[in-house]
């Protein structure tokens, strides 16, 4: 995935797949655009040719995580989810789609690193190999965030 | 539709599909798998309405060309101060950039997918956004504070954001209004850094009060 010479470019040729994961994330199509436009705004002074699609993926990852840990927001996206179709949901988590509630969750418990992986996985879909690739590290420390994340929603589970 | 017939093809492979070069394992794989080639058809479909991203060309020409044309801009900008009456009054919405004239504070109320400009009054669920309007071919930091009346505190909903001057220019992120009294929504701005979160009332902030139904 190269990176764009220019930011315009970038915008447009990256804006709405970075809306879509967004969306997929914060399951709110406004919320979604609002995300990318901010990351994008931000970008404006500091923009410079090392900026490719891992790293805006990476960006939206953090900034819906953000949004998440906002109690009013996640209430407010929680009723929206609520309201909304059931995901596709391809990849699962023990069978359950990993949506919202589960994700503003483990925010809570878990650093980026392990976040970056999750919503990879259980929202991107990506492959274990797709997420090493992205993330620069090796399948073998890709899998070990995994198994730290299904403690960490084991955990979760027997609290609940 | 959830299963996928093998290993689900990821968002970003079919993006990538979707936007690039075709790829063979892809096109093999939603052949025979109804769940990958539904996600496909979403992004095939998908027609994303992304805002404008003001500023950005304006910034990156104005770094070449602006020494070249420092000096008459220096002339204008005299002759304007000598000949330009003074502004009698200022609106509770426009607040003075330094250097950069005024910014004229906007709110755009969404309410279950309606869009008002000139709403007044908030409900719960309502989202909140912040236009401004100040001369093209300047920039400035803007900070949202929301203020209930008599508090003397401000929530900062938003974070402080660089703008590129232009009309009715959105400032990234949305907010909601919350209780029984009514909010003062200010905007504060600054050339150069963003704005220092103390008290609000100077000539650098607008706001508009919001009262609920």
């Amino acid at each position: 995935m190269a990176a764009a010479s220019d930011l315009q470019a970038a915008y447009r040729a990256y804006g709405a797949q970075l809306v879509r994961k967004a969306e997929r994330m914060l399951r709110s199509r406004e919320d979604a655009i609002d995300v990318v436009h901010a990351l994008f705004t931000d970008l404006i002074p500091r923009w410079n040719s090392s900026v490719d699609l891992p790293y805006l993926y990476k960006a939206v990852t953090n900034r819906c995580c953000n949004l998440l840990r906002d109690r009013g927001t996640r209430a407010r996206l929680l009723e929206r989810e609520h309201a909304a179709a059931a995901p596709v949901g391809r990849v699962r988590m023990d069978d359950e789609v990993v949506g919202i509630a589960l994700i503003a969750a483990l925010a809570e418990e878990l650093d980026e690193s392990h976040i970056q992986v999750l919503v990879a996985r259980f929202v991107d879909d990506m492959t274990q190999d797709e997420i090493a690739e992205h993330l620069g590290v090796s399948r073998k420390t890709i899998g070990k965030r995994l198994d730290r994340i299904r403690e960490a929603v084991v955990k979760l589970r027997e609290v609940a | 539709m959830s299963a996928c017939i093998g290993t689900p093809i990821s968002w970003p492979r079919l993006e990538r599909h979707a936007s690039g070069p075709t790829d063979a394992t892809v096109v093999q794989h939603v052949e025979q798998c109804a769940a990958c080639r539904a996600c496909l058809d979403e992004i095939m479909r998908d027609v994303v309405a992304l805002p404008v991203l003001a500023g950005a060309a304006v910034a990156a020409k104005r770094a070449r060309w602006w020494w070249v044309a420092l000096p008459a801009f220096a002339a204008a900008a005299l002759a304007l101060l000598l000949v330009w009456p003074r502004e009698p009054h200022r609106a509770g919405n426009v607040a003075l950039l330094k250097g950069g004239g005024e910014v004229t504070l906007g709110l755009v109320r969404e309410r279950s997918g309606a869009i008002r400009e000139d709403a007044t009054t908030f409900a719960a669920g309502d989202r909140w956004k912040v236009v401004v309007t100040c001369a093209p071919g300047h920039g400035t930091w803007v900070d949202v504070a929301v203020v209930e009346a008599g508090a003397k505190a401000a929530d900062h909903p938003l974070a402080a954001a660089h703008i590129a001057c232009g009309n009715r220019i959105e400032v990234p992120g949305a907010f909601e209004l919350t209780g029984k009294i009514a909010n003062r929504v200010c905007v504060r701005v600054a050339a150069e850094v963003a704005p220092a979160r103390d008290l609000l009332g100077g000539d650098d902030t607008a706001c508009m009060t919001i009262t609920p139904e």
